[in-house]
């Protein structure tokens, strides 16, 4: 989350609210066509050049809440169109998961080096000494970088004495580690949906809040409505997301207030993953695999997949914390429907997968999950509730935050092994991760656990959060410490087999 | 000098963690330059839900109060400069 973009943070979670009303109040679905005028009202433009702009970004935000697309602005379409598909009250999967609302993006120009009027056109000029290509030239008022020429090494702006030389860069384009964003023919980003891998960096980076995915609120409250047996599991990094008055403890009863059965620790099912990596990686490595790499991160492992095909199957065997929490869950009531809340929205991808599907029904964020207790009147720090969460180890809870999916497989597997020596790296932002797989793939991190997470910090940084991570990073921390578990071979609600050797 | 932020539902959602990070940071520009500010300290606290957006029906979330003046809509600039105001010396 990008914390000061405040303007587009409240406009997005006000769709969200919109369209939870929408779903509790059972609110005929042509009332759509009026929703962006509650969200936008009056007849002033606030955010953009005029008010009719930002409502037809808004009426998009809308559609992509619902699960439809974008609407294509060269044809005629309502509001509405395509919306009884999605009436409904299972999840349905339009793809894709990412997209750009065309008519909100900007068009930015595409990453240059600039000369800015900091220029004094000085004596030295180191800006035209350094380039490799002699792109630079000391122009009437400025230098001049003559960007047919420029390689974009970036030597001038380093060498400048007054720093009069920027990079500049589109914000979605700067974010992605796998290079997915391209330009239409208007110069507009346009998503290869090829490299894509659904981490969601560019949503939330964008200054124009031109970048949205899809929700499935609308479909998960009418289940609500409708079905009995609905589970929730909620991910490590919800502690601190939902008000600074608010206890995990009121979170877990404000989720089953909105009508689900129970709540389930997805640190459970970290520390069921947990045990899996760590006896994986004793077993595997160096014998069959050279290197391990954990499997929570559903973006790493996606990227991986398709930049480093030949070393997916280094990636652990293992089901992620959400899956294997919705097992747990499933094992306990067959007929459970299961929810995964997170901060992630690349889970709403690998909910979709052929192995996942049947465990996993819907996917939501937290700030998704905020909207439905406000659209529902939930004052969450007013809940009265003395139960505690007790599902998981310290180990587990502390799979949200960097470094501690790989700590965790560490420290169990030296438990069951203590003879083993375990190298570990972590990297946490896409293009880290890219670049820890290219040493990894040319031989240098053999006998490595390596860790891959597509957010920078970790989960705790994921594009559906509320709260800083710093904020959250240290109620991850307080809460770990009053895990009732030191590590998942302590945790009760595990079977003892899988604890042993 | 006391400041409070509501941390009701909406206000949450519409920002007050924010609000509060924000508030919070103050405290490290008031250290760096002590001379420059009143001995006073800059007290913070999180509130429960005050009702005020329950009795009208326009949007007004977040709401913090900076000593008696309670601001409805409020963002980062508009409250840090009003406790920045307060707190400098004259």
């Amino acid at each position: 989350m990008k914390e000061s973009y405040v303007d587009l943070i409240n406009i997005r979670r006000k769709v969200f609210v919109e369209i939870a009303k929408m779903a509790y109040e059972d609110t005929d679905l042509n009332e759509l066509e009026k929703a962006a005028y509650n969200i936008i009202p009056g007849e002033v433009a606030t955010y953009r050049e005029n008010i009719f702009r930002e409502r037809a970004v808004v009426e998009e935000r809308l559609r992509l809440t619902m699960g439809l697309n974008v609407r294509s602005m060269s044809e005629f379409t309502r509001v509405t169109e395509g919306i009884d598909e999605v009436n409904i009250d299972e999840s349905r999967f339009i793809p894709d998961l990412v997209n750009v609302i065309t008519f909100a993006c900007e068009a930015c120009p595409t990453r240059a080096f600039k000369v800015t009027d900091n220029c004094r056109k000085c004596l030295a000029h180191p800006c035209t000494n350094v380039c490799p290509v002699n792109a630079v030239s000391i122009g009437k008022d400025r230098a001049i970088i003559d960007q047919d020429k420029c390689i974009k090494c970036g030597r001038c702006r380093d060498g400048c004495p007054y720093n009069a030389i920027v990079e500049y860069n589109r914000p979605c384009a700067a974010v992605c580690g796998v290079n997915a964003i391209e330009s239409d023919y208007l110069g507009r980003a346009k998503i290869n949906q090829e490299k894509c891998v659904s981490c969601g960096r560019c949503i939330i980076q964008c200054p124009f809040g031109a970048i949205a995915d899809k929700s499935q609120i609308y479909q998960l409250i009418k289940a609500l409505k409708t079905k009995k047996n609905m589970y929730a599991m909620i991910a490590p990094s919800f502690i601190g997301q939902f008000g600074a008055l608010t206890s995990p403890e009121q979170i877990v009863e404000g989720i089953k207030r909105l009508g689900f059965k129970d709540v389930v620790e997805v640190s459970l099912g970290a520390d069921i993953t947990t045990l899996h990596e760590a006896k994986e990686f004793l077993q595997k490595v160096p014998s069959e695999i050279p290197f391990m790499g954990t499997s929570c991160c559903n973006s790493w492992a996606l990227m991986v997949k398709t930049k480093f095909p030949e070393q997916y199957e280094y990636i652990s065997d293992s089901a992620s914390p959400m899956v294997e929490t919705a097992k747990y869950i499933k094992k306990k009531d067959p007929d459970a429907i299961i929810t995964f809340i997170g901060p992630c929205i690349s889970k709403k991808l690998e909910a979709l997968r052929e192995d996942v599907k049947d465990y996993v029904h819907f996917v939501i964020t937290f700030e998704e999950l905020m909207g439905m207790f406000v659209a529902k009147n939930i004052e969450l720090s007013e809940i009265e509730i003395s139960k505690e969460v007790q599902d998981a180890s310290t180990l587990g809870r502390g799979y949200s935050v960097a470094g501690g999916v790989a700590e965790a497989v560490k420290k169990t597997a030296q438990l069951l092994d203590p003879s083993r020596e375990i190298n570990v790296e972590s990297a946490s932002n896409l293009a880290d991760c890219v670049k820890l797989m290219f040493q990894a793939k040319a031989g240098k991190k053999n006998g490595y656990l390596l860790e891959g997470m597509a957010c920078p910090g970790g989960c705790i940084a994921g594009p559906g959060t509320l709260a800083s991570t710093t904020r959250v990073k240290k109620a991850v921390e307080e809460f770990k410490n009053k895990a009732p578990y030191k590590t998942p071979l302590d945790n009760e609600l595990i079977d003892d087999e899988l604890k042993n050797k | 000098m006391k400041v409070k932020i509501c941390m009701g539902s909406n206000c949450t959602l519409l920002g007050a963690m924010n609000l509060l990070d924000q508030i919070e940071s103050l405290r490290e520009i008031i250290d760096e330059n002590e001379n420059e500010y009143k001995e006073e300290e800059l007290e913070i606290e999180s509130i429960k839900c005050l009702g005020y957006c329950k009795e009208v029906d326009s949007d007004i979330a977040p709401v913090v109060i900076v000593e008696e003046d309670v601001i409805f809509n409020a963002t980062g600039q508009i409250v840090m400069e009003r406790i920045m105001d307060k707190m400098r010396k004259r």
